[in-house]
């Protein structure tokens, strides 16, 4: 279960997040949707214990990720939106790392990635790859071993067609498996494919939370209205529009 | 060895910096133990004991100098580990292993460095002293370790690579130059017996300045320990040398700890 509870983060006199509520259960896959800047990143953050909450609090299968960050991370999973290690870290002794860490064999980790068609890419550096096998190894590593709960932080980025389908069927394998999966992405079409709710943000604050339906009824969109763009499109744009114009909406539904 | 600590030798092993600063060091070294003027202005190669105090010239000014700028380079870096932050491990352990795998690998170049001299002197000069010149090499190890501990806090504390080492290059020129010259003014000031405890301080709050008084106490060359040195033989008498171990002992552990927890509680 992955659970924020009105958590907030301010940088100075900048509010990035603001009371955010939002349950992710086992098996639910949730999309934090909005443009640059609303929080997203910084709530993903928040919840893997790279930043401290100003306000609130967060946790991750029970266990708070400021008290017991340790415990909250065990079985945590975090693909974050930039690379997160040194460019010259090679790939191998990354994924010999992360399989010490989850107490894996290193071979674990290394048929993980030769499964991804990574096999020959082992001696070389993050660096070295290009930024679609980049962001492939990441995630392979991210969702390695028994992972409960899996934060991924545009994971789309960077891919093509071939590594996004991977990345696609990485998070329905995880939501297979009961893993709680909260991502981020500007990607409309990978939120509606993969995500059971979204909570769409605008500065910091979420707009609305729901399932895509719940989504379309709040923004007035019939979900089979085309209109010249996908119907999460219009009404992504309807709710951040009404976001920006002060107007909130938010019904976090406790799965 | 921990899975992180592996993660962290094999990045500073892989590291240009380690190798360069091996082979920059045993060739300085190997030069040190060569070019010893003999009288009439040949080359002649000095004895281990000669050679020492040669070479700990050498190693206190430029092991601080890398200690402190790979530590404050390393510590910077910390704020970017943001996928091994998110590993189940205290983030204190972090800074530990970073410190631990490049006290290591620094020791190794050291040993490369040392060792290049040490063959040259032995196989032209003899063995004599050979012990106390391995001793040096471990004042030079302490040293190293002290220096990037303090190196790694700096980093940590400023976060962006180039203040870090701006900050670094500062407190090393404090510590290699600036104490003594602290030193020597309290001397001009004060009468020596007045000064003798707070100069004997000055010393143990001066990694550079305690390593320089160890390895001269070595080989019995502690009238060049400068005046803190002097101070602290009046002051401490024989457990001189214990006290300037502790001391550098404690430059290590002291900032580590507080670089681990500066990290722990830091937003990456």
């Amino acid at each position: 279960m992955i659970v924020l509870e009105r958590a907030g983060k301010r940088f100075g006199e900048r509010t990035a997040l603001a009371e955010l509520s939002l349950r992710v259960a086992p098996g639910e896959v949730v999309a934090l949707v909005g443009p640059n800047g609303a929080g997203k990143s910084t709530a993903l953050r928040i919840l893997a214990g790279v930043l401290r909450p100003s306000a609130g609090r967060a946790a991750i299968g029970g266990h708070d990720v400021v008290r017991e960050a340790e415990a909250a991370r065990r079985r945590l999973g975090y693909l974050p939106q930039k690379l997160g290690v040194p460019p010259g870290t090679v790939v191998r002794d990354l994924a010999v790392l992360v399989a010490g860490v989850r107490g894996l064999p290193r071979a674990a980790a290394e048929r993980e990635l030769a499964a991804l068609g990574l096999g020959d890419r082992l001696g070389a550096t993050l660096g070295e790859l290009s930024g679609g096998q980049r962001q492939r190894v990441m995630l392979a590593l991210a969702t390695l071993g028994p992972v409960a709960a899996l934060l991924l932080d545009e994971p789309a980025i960077s891919l093509d067609t071939e590594g996004a389908e991977e990345m696609r069927a990485a998070i329905r394998a995880a939501k297979a498996r009961g893993v709680a999966v909260l991502f981020a992405s500007h990607y409309l079409h990978d939120v509606a494919a993969l995500a059971d709710r979204m909570a769409v943000m605008v500065d910091g604050r979420a707009v609305a939370t729901g399932t895509l339906d719940e989504l379309a009824a709040a923004a007035g969109v019939p979900r089979g209205e085309a209109a010249g763009e996908a119907p999460i499109e219009r009404i992504y744009r309807v709710l951040v529009a009404r976001g920006r114009a002060g107007l909130r909406l938010v019904r976090e539904t406790a799965a | 060895m921990t899975p992180l600590l592996r993660f962290e030798l094999a990045g500073a092993y892989r590291g240009r910096t380690a190798v360069l600063f091996a082979a920059g060091f045993a060739a300085a070294s190997a030069g040190v133990a060569i070019a010893g003027l003999a009288p009439g202005g040949s080359l002649a190669v000095q004895g281990f004991a000669r050679t020492s105090v040669s070479l700990l010239q050498l190693v206190l000014w430029v092991v601080p100098l890398a200690g402190l700028g790979i530590g404050a380079l390393a510590g910077a870096e910390c704020h970017d580990l943001e996928f091994v932050a998110a590993l189940p491990l205290p983030r204190g352990r972090i800074v530990l292993a970073r410190w631990a795998a490049w006290t290591a690998v620094l020791g190794a170049a050291l040993g490369v460095g040392f060792g290049a001299a040490g063959l040259v002197i032995a196989a032209l000069a003899g063995a004599a002293d050979a012990g106390r010149y391995a001793a040096l090499l471990g004042v030079a190890v302490l040293l190293a370790a002290a220096t990037l501990a303090v190196g790694l806090w700096i980093g940590v504390a400023a976060k962006a690579r180039l203040r870090a080492v701006a900050i670094a290059t500062v407190v090393w020129f404090v510590l290699a130059v600036g104490v003594d010259l602290a030193a020597i003014a309290t001397l001009a000031i004060l009468p020596p017996q007045d000064a003798a405890g707070g100069l004997s301080l000055l010393l143990l709050a001066d990694p550079v300045d305690s390593a320089r008084a160890l390895g001269l106490g070595l080989f019995r060359a502690d009238a060049l320990a400068g005046p803190t040195g002097a101070a602290l033989r009046r002051v401490l008498g024989g457990w001189g040398a214990a006290a300037l171990a502790a001391g550098l002992i404690a430059w290590t552990v002291l900032p580590v700890a507080l670089a681990g927890r500066r990290l722990a509680r830091a937003d990456l």
